[in-house]
């Protein structure tokens, strides 16, 4: 017996060798595993593992889910449908990745505010935070591609409102919108170019900057708890922290690793409760925003977004919109420039203290205001909300039949109508004294502005019913919007009677 | 560990290992039969069903057309939708209703604005069934020309997109119901020179002569 043991040991011994003579595994993985970690740093540490171990449980989730979904416009949606009701626990596939999706990004902020806090960034791991921040962009755009997958009201909805930022670049807008769409309007290119992003490039981008994240933690050990009084010089720091962490240091495996091991557990135990509480994340209505019952609402991450736009005067909204995500990017990269050595303790950084509580108060009133109120859109016009008699009255056919349309297609949610209706776009009483029959045909199918692109989700008989009906509001004194050469051929035999 | 798995196995178990009871499902504001029959029309069909002058698509509040249309018809419409833009309300099509619901709904909406007759009546056969298109011409010219075609003050019921629209029934019930409020008479009323109005089958005849002026046959399914 124990000399079985004792040869397979020695074989496997041997084994070892054989490999990592030519590997280097082993002299690769040892500094990963047993590098000196500060003593003192406790549970202040754990949210990066957490964070890392959500990344990993997208890549497992998200690699079985792409043998199931299909990504192409018309099945996208139903094979979502499958694996929430055909496949076994497939919709506790789906919940996970969608929790843990959430999870991730919080996890992230957590991870970023506490390195803010104790001005970990400082030098010499100004590219650890770098490097994180991309990671952080790339997350949020895993997220949002992500919500795109689902393929249904709120991803089109939310494509609708990125298609229309794009549009606001000046100059190159056309093409930029083209280039995320895969053409003028959201169709099945958009999806493709999507799911492109979402399951290639972006987790291909994620896990480059992951590795090099932690080739960075490797190289420049993790930052002591800060201390007031002990202070970053540049020149001598390095040398000091060496020294240091050879004295009291902790090797991380047994003795951190612990620690993380235990958060990660209850993070997983939290999530699995959460999936399976709570369930998949849509997906919602179908990619139709003609259906009934669309509240369509952006995932978690960008609820702020949507929060800040409701807020915006529409005039600054431009500005803001394309102005401000690059400024924001901006002083997150610049934050270990503008300070890299000093004082880490938040009690000597009062004023850094204070914006990050700001940041946090900003963005957690303004995910609420988002999920209150995002487009202050009225969610049950179109059901509730009649047509005022003056703009039935001494229609044709066709245009009563636009008018209804208009109810149906949820235009009224954001459009007023003799001042009832929601808020969010113009009122449209007048309108077609201010647009021309083309360009109200334009409107309805590429939207602009905030209005959604409904393209070919209104067909042709729809979008000449509802335009017919628009071209029709205007002060009883003036002609019809009627543009002859237009698109769709103005009604035939359309009284004019007002 | 090992709690932790137990843990994990009785949250599953609890959600019935099953699809999740609390998925984000349909949200819709109001519930027939929770609510009045009032508000649940208020918040849900009166958008398009106008009561009074306002509103685009047929009245509802109309007394000709309880007394008229069965409640096996009007259940359909609603559970399953009806042409182009009335929407399919039953929880199985994606609405928002059960059909417990539709049918209290039903009820209800009899109950305010029939006259307490089950329907059926009013002097025409509820249900179109096929006419001749070449009688149906005739029709149209004596009964509907004057106001639907040339120098009429109504607009065309031949525009091919209006076509595309509406349905057969949905052209059936503007005929036999009316828009009084916009000038449409009701067909199965007594009418100046025509006592009776038109009878089932010369409505049947018309609605199939406006249907086949439908470029290249798109009918409106449902
Ligand atoms: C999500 C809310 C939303 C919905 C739904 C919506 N719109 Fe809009 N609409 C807007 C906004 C916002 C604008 C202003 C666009 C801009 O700033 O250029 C607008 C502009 C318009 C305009 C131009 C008004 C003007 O004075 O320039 C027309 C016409 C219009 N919408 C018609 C429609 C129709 C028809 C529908 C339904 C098929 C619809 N809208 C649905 C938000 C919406
Ligand atoms: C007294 C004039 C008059 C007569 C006669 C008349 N109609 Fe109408 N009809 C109207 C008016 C007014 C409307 C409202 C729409 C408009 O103004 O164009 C209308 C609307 C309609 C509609 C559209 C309803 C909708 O909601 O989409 C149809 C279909 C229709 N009529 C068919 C007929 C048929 C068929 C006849 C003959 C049996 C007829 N009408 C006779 C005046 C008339
Ligand atoms: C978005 C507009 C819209 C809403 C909201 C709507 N309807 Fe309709 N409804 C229509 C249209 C348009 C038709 C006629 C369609 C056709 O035949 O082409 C119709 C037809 C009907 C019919 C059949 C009429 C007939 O021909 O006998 C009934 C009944 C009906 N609706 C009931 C309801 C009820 C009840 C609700 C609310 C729960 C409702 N509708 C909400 C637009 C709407």
């Amino acid at each position: 017996m124990s000399f079985l043991t004792s040869a397979l040991l020695s074989s496997s011994k041997a084994t070892m060798q054989w490999i990592e003579e030519r590997t280097g595994v082993v002299a690769f993985a040892k500094p990963l595993l047993f590098h000196h970690v500060p003593r003192n740093a406790k549970w202040w540490y754990v949210f990066g593992s957490a964070t890392l171990m959500f990344f990993t449980i997208q890549l497992v989730t998200g690699v079985c889910l792409a043998t199931v979904y299909a990504p192409s416009a018309a099945q996208a949606w139903e094979s979502l449908n499958y694996i929430d009701k055909e496949v076994p626990m497939g919709w506790m596939l789906r919940a996970l990745h969608g929790w843990s999706s959430n999870a991730m990004v919080v996890m992230m902020a957590i991870h970023m505010l506490q390195v803010f806090l104790h001005a970990s960034y400082k030098y010499p791991r100004e590219l650890n935070w770098i490097t994180g921040v991309f990671l952080l962009l790339t997350t949020l755009a895993l997220a949002f591609t992500g919500q795109v997958m689902r393929w249904d009201q709120d991803a089109y909805w939310g494509l609708g409102i990125g298609a229309a930022i794009a549009d606001r670049i000046p100059l190159v807008g056309d093409q930029v919108r083209a280039l995320l769409l895969g053409g003028p309007i959201i169709g099945g290119e958009t999806l493709n170019r999507f799911f492109a992003l979402h399951v290639f490039i972006l987790p291909g981008a994620a896990l480059g900057l992951v590795g090099l994240h932690m080739m960075l933690i490797i190289k420049n050990g993790i930052s002591e708890m800060p201390k007031p009084g002990a202070i970053v010089v540049p020149s001598t720091y390095r040398e000091g922290f060496e020294e240091r962490m050879k004295t009291e240091g902790v090797p991380f495996v047994p003795e951190a690793v612990q620690r993380d091991m235990v958060f990660c557990g209850v993070c997983l135990i939290a999530l699995v409760a959460l999936a399976a509480f709570y369930g998949p994340f849509g997906p919602g209505g179908m990619p139709d925003p003609t259906l009934i019952n669309t509240n369509p609402r952006p995932d978690y991450p960008f609820m702020w977004l949507f929060g800040a736009v409701s807020l915006l005067p529409p005039a600054s909204e431009t500005a803001i919109m394309l102005i401000a995500p690059g400024v924001g990017v901006l002083v997150l990269i610049a934050v270990p420039f503008l300070s890299n050595s000093g004082e880490r303790a938040p009690s000597k950084r009062p004023a850094m203290v204070l914006v990050a509580l700001v940041t946090v108060m900003a963005i957690a009133a303004l995910t609420w205001e988002g999920m209150t109120s995002p487009w202050s859109p009225v969610m049950d016009g179109w059901s509730a909300l009649p047509t005022p008699a003056k703009f039935t009255h001494g229609r044709t056919p066709l245009e009563m039949q636009g008018a209804v349309v208009f109810q149906f297609a949820q235009c009224r949610n954001c459009h007023s109508l003799d001042g009832l209706g929601g808020k969010r776009g113009p009122e449209l009483d007048d309108v077609a004294s201010r647009l021309s029959y083309d360009q109200l045909v334009r409107q309805v199918q590429q939207g602009g502005g905030n209005m959604p692109a409904y393209g070919k989700n209104l067909d042709s008989a729809q979008t000449a019913a509802v335009v017919a009906f628009l071209a029709t509001l205007h002060p009883s004194n003036e002609p019809d919007a009627k543009i002859p050469g237009a698109q769709l051929p103005p009604p035939p035999g359309s009284a004019n009677a007002h | 560990m090992k709690r932790a798995v137990m843990f994990c196995s009785m949250v599953l178990c609890a959600s019935g290992c099953d699809r999740p009871s609390a998925s984000p499902a349909v949200q819709h504001v109001a519930l027939a039969g929770e609510l009045s029959t009032q508000s649940a029309f208020d918040t849900n069909c009166r958008g398009c069903h106008s009561q009074g002058a306002e509103g685009a698509a047929l009245p509802l509040v109309n007394a000709n057309y309880w007394k008229v249309a069965t409640d096996a018809t009007i259940i359909q419409a609603i559970s399953h939708g009806q042409g182009r833009s009335m929407p399919a309300y039953l929880a199985s099509e994606g609405g928002p209703f059960t059909a417990e619901q539709i049918t209290s709904l039903v009820h209800g909406m009899r109950t305010l604005w029939g006259d307490g007759q089950p329907g059926g009546g009013g002097g025409i056969s509820p249900v179109l069934t096929a006419g001749s298109a070449s009688a149906g011409a005739l029709v149209f010219s004596t009964a509907c020309a004057s106001c639907h075609a040339g120098q009429g003050t109504a607009g065309s019921v031949v525009d091919p997109m209006y076509l595309r629209m509406i349905s057969d029934q949905g052209l059936w019930s503007a005929v036999v119901y009316g828009r009084s409020e916009l000038g449409m008479p009701a067909w199965n009323q007594a009418m100046p020179g025509r006592p009776t109005g038109l009878s089932a089958q010369e409505v049947c005849d018309v609605v199939s002569w406006i249907s086949s002026q439908r470029v290249s046959n798109e009918k409106v399914t449902k």
